[in-house]
């Protein structure tokens, strides 16, 4: 059970966390039902893989433009799906990830079924120069540190800008169009417009989610950005609980502790079996909290059940 | 002053309003005027239409045909955040409180324009932003204690009675500083109390501030009591309009609505 073993797994805890805040504000404040979010984080994390390798960028370059990119299809997406009644825009979601998927794995630009590699040398370097300054600290040797403090740390930001906005009339007008977007409308709020802003800005935390999920598995493949990224993406959301940010930190790490902790149970059971039996517990922790607290760990019971 | 904002000059005027949802004709050629600062009454039997006036006026339904006019812009087909911001505010017959947000954040998240309410906003103009944001949360307080729910600005507004809900809907839209307000049954599921103590406000705003109130009611004690003009509706059309007494001794409106024995 090595301390990099462990990060690995923080790692992957703050690629979800990311990937989750913009659920959050989708899901817990807009009240947008949004299973698409893994095309975005596809589209994020591509765009930033070919600006790199087909255009030459720098990586630092290619992450801001690939953020953009990643808003403008939010915006692309929005504009026709978001005047469908909430329970059609997921569906119009979801079938827009399955395309952003399929399109990678079949177009040449993409790399098809060969995927992208190659975009993170400068990201490695970096590493390098990061894991020697943590040396000198005393915290060397394990190399998933660096990955794992960018990632935290960017998790950090992104909450903390995340509370900031909710703090703000900006963000009440958000929930004032969860509770209720005729009574918004009736107020004089432009609730299209808000939407919008909404799915833009979790289309934004999706790519960037995308680009650590790329320098953390070194390559770009299709599958990676399947709907079950979105689902348990999901699932991170109602552990951690609706309408709270800070829980999505809580509901990622648990999530995946339980994920990977799995294995040192020294079960009885082959590798195919354990990973179904991974997902049946995490179906029966799911169960047991929409019996006990159904609002999740730090979710207001309030803002669930008042109607 | 100009001779167009004298009181006797219509604030909105509707003419040969169409509406029809399939084959239901809900709203059929119908034709009013609503004078500036008046409390004007719109009655008629269940089904004449009147909700969906308020709907089309409002921009939450189009109209097929004809005009609506407010303070001498044509709103017809505007959608309803568009007519909000110009001083036309409605509430609902089925009350609609942001139930999950406090009281206050109902009250401070009606005014429109707020600096803060804009992601360019909020990265721009910080000061000006806490200024407006401290004038908000004030005004927002002053009309709490008017309508005595000063107590309740840190409940959520789901936790209120019905009553309270539909004083907070009133209090609510009068924060955006309206020109004319729509009720739709206001007093629907209050007891008589808290109605006639609503109504109480709405004249004292409609002295104090001149606001134009259009209401729907189906109390004619009330309409009667309280309206300086009502309008009445029946199958899609406004069959007549004028003074409570004019309306009360029309035979049309007996026939309709009110019955014989009135």
């Amino acid at each position: 059970m090595s301390a990099d073993f462990w990060l690995g797994v923080g790692v992957t805890a703050g690629v979800y966390g990311i990937f989750v805040l913009g659920l959050q504000i989708n899901v817990g404040f807009t009240g947008l039902l949004n299973l698409g979010q893994a095309g975005f984080m596809g589209i994020g994390a591509y765009a930033m893989g070919m600006l790199v390798t087909n255009a030459g960028w720098s990586i630092w370059a290619a992450m801001p433009a690939a953020v953009l990119i990643a808003v403008a299809a939010g915006l692309l997406v929005g504009l026709p799906s978001l005047r469908l009644r909430s329970d059609y825009f997921a569906i119009a979601t979801i079938a827009f990830a399955e395309i952003v998927r399929d399109t990678f794995q079949n177009a040449a630009f993409a790399g098809g079924n060969q995927g992208i590699i190659g975009y993170d040398q400068e990201w490695r370097d970096t590493a390098s120069w990061l894991l020697r300054q943590l040396a000198h600290i005393g915290l060397g040797g394990d190399t998933q540190l660096p990955l794992f403090i960018v990632v935290w740390l960017c998790f950090g930001l992104c909450l903390a800008g995340l509370k900031f906005l909710q703090a703000s009339p900006w963000g009440r007008v958000l929930r004032a169009i969860r509770e209720d977007e005729d009574a918004a409308a009736a107020l004089g709020k432009n609730v299209l417009a808000y939407k919008l802003q909404s799915l833009a800005i979790a289309a934004a935390l999706a790519a960037v989610a995308g680009f650590f999920l790329a320098l953390n598995v070194t390559y770009l493949y299709p599958s990676e950005f399947d709907p079950t990224f979105t689902f348990l993406g999901y699932a991170v959301l109602v552990l951690g609980g609706f309408a709270s940010y800070g829980g999505v930190a809580i509901g990622s790490v648990l999530l995946w502790s339980v994920m990977e902790g799995l294995r040192f149970l020294h079960l009885p059971l082959s590798t195919g079996q354990l990973g179904s039996l991974r997902f049946v517990l995490i179906g029966l922790i799911l169960i047991l909290l929409s019996m006990l607290r159904p609002q999740g760990l730090l979710g207001r019971k309030a803002e669930m059940q008042l109607r | 002053m100009s001779s167009s904002k004298t009181s006797a000059d219509p604030i909105l005027v509707i003419e040969g309003l169409q509406k029809s949802f399939g084959g239901l004709r809900a709203v059929a050629g119908a034709g009013l005027s609503v004078r500036r600062g008046s409390l004007t009454a719109l009655i008629g039997p269940n089904g004449a239409g009147k909700t969906t006036l308020f709907d089309l006026v409002t921009g939450f339904a189009r109209p097929d045909r004809g005009t609506i006019r407010f303070d001498g812009r044509a709103i017809a087909g505007l959608p309803p955040h568009r007519v909000a911001r110009l001083g036309l505010v409605r509430t609902f017959q089925l009350t609609r409180v942001f139930a999950a947000m406090t009281v206050l954040e109902n009250m401070m998240l009606a005014p429109p324009g707020q600096p803060g309410e804009s992601l360019l906003g909020l990265m721009a103009q910080g000061g000006a932003r806490r200024r407006i944001e401290a004038m908000v949360r004030g005004r927002a307080f002053a009309l709490l204690k008017h309508f005595n729910l000063e107590e309740k600005s840190q409940d959520y507004a789901g936790t209120l009675s019905g009553g309270q809900r539909k004083l907070l809907e009133l209090a609510r839209a009068l924060m955006t500083s309206p020109q004319m307000v729509l009720l739709d049954e206001p007093m629907a599921g209050v007891n008589r109390v808290l109605g006639r103590r609503l109504l109480d406000y709405v004249e004292e705003l409609r002295r104090s501030e001149s606001v134009t109130f259009l209401f729907v009611e189906h109390d004619m004690d009330v309409v009667m009591s309280r309206a300086d003009r009502v309008i009445v509706m029946a199958e899609g059309t406004v069959i007549a309009a004028g003074s409570p007494d004019l309306v009360r001794n029309d035979p049309r409106v007996i026939d309709a609505y009110l019955g014989r024995t009135h």
